[in-house]
């Protein structure tokens, strides 16, 4: 359940982000405070989440990209490159994805 | 040359021959799905003598390609009536494509009650009585052990559990993995097939067989080196399913809201880490013992989902431990204990019934009244109960349509009478899509495969919107389709998709072993070719396209988080086959 304050975000990791939070914060998920809106890339590097461990991120259940605003009282989930393929594109992470040097990228060759 | 093995049990002989030219080019589901709707009466009855099922290697089985070792099994079904593809790992495919077998078909129905035991070796096929100690209750894993003691630990075997030997719609067909565990064509009741043709197990010995024939060894190296970089190098096999198997996509599927939960009524559950991949991954390292993080359901496998979750002692549970089952036992039927959820898998193994069609019918068994919610001890009698099923064991293991039915329920979660996985339609469309229209009742590895048709639509598909859905729908199931009739796990997908040097790795590994020069194009026409055939199929068996629908419930309550409906009308589904 979110915790009743105006500045807290509920915030969780996946995949090695779940171990990687746990240990930091010794809970999942993470009650956070903030002073007002951030993007998740400045919230992952105050963390100090990898920008290559971020595919996309979740707000509110809606999948968008690493740079996203996000405000207090948000739900907000890290995820990792790792979701199995169909789920990036049925999910909308192929979308959100495109220009995000980072991270791994359909039509990108080995 | 390859054989082609025909086995009628209404007179217990067999026919070996070479492979008819119309199937010459074929394998996995290109092939089982070409025979039965050649070869099955459209509307005969599942469970009767006009059904056959059919046995097929995919074309690049049994040779070094990485994760070719998956085999189709095909008939029509008995759980939906359509015509039936299911596939699975295990051992068994790569024996029989080395030795020389391209597929083998059992057909007829014995007149007597006896079951019997199907022994494949390179000197031909012998049917013998099954042992009686494998019969009347006997688990699948017991079983196993007990044939591997009769005919050699080194067999393949394919057999069906109890819920088989009595024909219960949602009974499966489980192989031995390579230690001796079980992997499984699970869906559709082809294990009911198998049951009433009186065949308890077929054994497979590959004593003697020589290696799969390669056309242009040198080239197929090559080719096979590409494809397997492309897998290894992919963070979905080195950081995803090795690590957190598919169970990885609990705490992605409930974050996106469309993780069902209790019998389809929510999008989202609270308590999903009590069994997410990644509680998964850190309770087997910390068990230790038996406890494996990753393994490989078939020799070759380099993407290595599966895992062994061990027992608070150590001690080897079940493996192949499936995110759709995970889910359906602990979100669906709101079971919280991740060790019942592994014990209640076990169980379902043993019997031998889909742990989805299953799971699902127990969380509408649920909301029917049949049994307390969450109440996981409960589940794991009646599964087990299935192995001399009680009535209420035979009505879960009857399927998710028919407890709906039994319980006088509207919120029956099906398509063409088959439990919708894991994935809800409403937050997820175009999995939806695919669910309404795959010829095979609702099924998520329908539409599993990205293509290059994808990429043009995929940037701008959202989960929850309509827009590139269609396109989406059609072009997964077309590449599915193909990739079923290579013998190659779907999961490859995963890792070439995001690779075209991988793409066509793949596409060189075929034409190195045959001798072809197939294009991307002729496979993505592989993959429509199959699809018409299924389709043919299910028009003759009488369904229509009011058959592609999914259950009215789903265009009237809102599933939370999202708040949102189904709400495709029945033009634009009907667009998905058109092409």
């Amino acid at each position: 359940m979110m915790e009743n304050s105006s500045k807290t975000i509920e915030l969780r990791g996946f995949l090695q982000l779940d171990a990687f939070l746990k240990k930091k914060f010794g809970t999942m998920p993470v009650f956070l405070e903030i002073d007002g809106p951030i993007s998740g890339l400045e919230l992952s590097k105050q963390l100090e989440i990898k920008r290559d461990d971020i595919e996309v991120i979740f707000v509110n259940g809606f999948v968008q990209q690493v740079d996203y605003i996000i405000n207090p009282g948000d739900r907000v989930a890290f995820l990792p490159p790792g979701c199995p393929g169909p789920y990036r594109i049925a999910l909308g992470f192929y979308g959100k994805n495109q220009g995000n040097e980072a991270n791994f990228k359909l039509k990108k060759d080995t | 040359m390859q054989k082609f093995i025909r086995i009628d049990m209404a007179t217990l002989k067999h026919e070996i021959t070479d492979v008819p030219e119309k199937y010459a080019g074929l394998g996995g589901r290109a092939l089982t799905s070409s025979f039965v709707n050649d070869e099955v009466i459209p509307t005969c009855h599942a469970l009767g003598k006009n059904n056959k099922i059919i046995f097929a290697p995919g074309l690049l089985s049994g040779t070094s390609a990485p994760n070719s070792g998956r085999m189709s099994v095909g008939a029509k079904s008995p759980l939906t009536g359509t015509i039936k593809e299911s596939n699975t790992g295990g051992s068994s495919s790569q024996m029989l494509a080395k030795m020389g077998i391209k597929a083998f078909v059992i057909e007829g129905k014995p007149s007597d009650d006896k079951f019997y035991v199907i022994k494949l070796d390179m000197n031909g096929v012998t049917i013998e009585p099954a042992p009686a100690e494998i019969l009347g209750g006997c688990g699948n894993y017991d079983a196993i052990r007990i044939l591997g003691g009769k005919y050699g630990s080194h067999v393949g075997i394919a057999i069906i559990g109890p819920a088989g030997e009595h024909r219960l719609p949602s009974a499966n067909i489980s192989f031995k993995d390579p230690e001796g565990n079980i992997r499984s064509a699970g869906r559709g009741g082809l294990g009911a097939v198998l049951g009433s043709k009186n065949v308890k197990a077929i054994i497979i010995d590959e004593t003697g067989a020589s290696k799969v024939p390669v056309a242009d060894p040198e080239a197929f190296a090559a080719a096979s080196k590409v494809f397997a970089k492309a897998l290894l190098d992919h963070p979905v096999a080195g950081q995803g399913l090795a690590l957190y198997g598919t169970d990885v996509l609990v705490n992605i599927i409930n974050e996106a809201g469309g993780l069902p939960a209790n019998n389809f009524t929510g999008g989202r559950i609270d308590y999903n880490d009590n069994f997410s991949g990644e509680t998964l991954n850190a309770t087997i390292t910390e068990r230790g013992g038996d406890g494996k993080v990753s393994h490989g359901c078939h020799k070759g496998c380099v993407i290595r989902c599966s895992q062994w979750y061990p027992d608070k002692q150590g001690k080897y549970i079940t493996s192949g431990f499936e995110y759709e089952t995970i889910w359906g036992l602990g979100a669906d039927a709101g079971i919280k204990d991740f060790d019942t959820i592994a014990y209640i898998d076990r169980a379902m193994d043993d019997v031998g019934v889909d742990s989805i069609e299953v799971a699902v019918a127990v969380a509408t068994a649920m909301e029917g009244g049949l049994i307390p919610w969450g109440d996981g001890e409960k589940v794991l009698e009646i599964v087990k109960d299935m192995a001399n099923p009680t009535p209420l064991a035979r009505i879960i293991a009857g399927g998710t349509s028919i407890v709906g039915k039994v319980c006088g329920l509207y919120r029956v979660p099906v398509v063409k009478d088959q439990a919708i996985p894991a994935y809800d339609p409403r937050a997820i469309k175009g999995i939806g899509l695919t669910y309404a229209t795959t010829t095979m009742g609702a099924d998520h590895t329908a539409g599993y495969c990205i293509t290059g048709n994808i990429l043009k639509v995929g940037a701008d598909i959202d989960p929850l919107k309509k827009e590139g859905q269609i396109e989406y729908a059609r072009a997964m199931q077309i590449g599915t389709a193909a990739i079923d009739s290579t013998g190659m796990c779907l999961f490859v997908y995963f890792g070439i998709a995001d690779s075209p040097a991988g793409y066509q790795a793949l596409i060189d590994m075929i034409n190195a072993q045959y001798g072809l020069s197939l294009t991307s194009d002729d496979l993505d026409e592989l993959g429509k070719n199959v699809l018409r055939v299924e389709r043919d199929f299910n028009k003759r068996a009488g369904f229509t396209n009011s058959h592609d629908r999914l259950p009215e419930f789903m265009e009237y309550e809102p599933i939370a988080p999202h708040n949102v409906v189904w709400d495709f009308s029945p033009e634009e589904i009907d667009e998905v086959m058109k092409f």
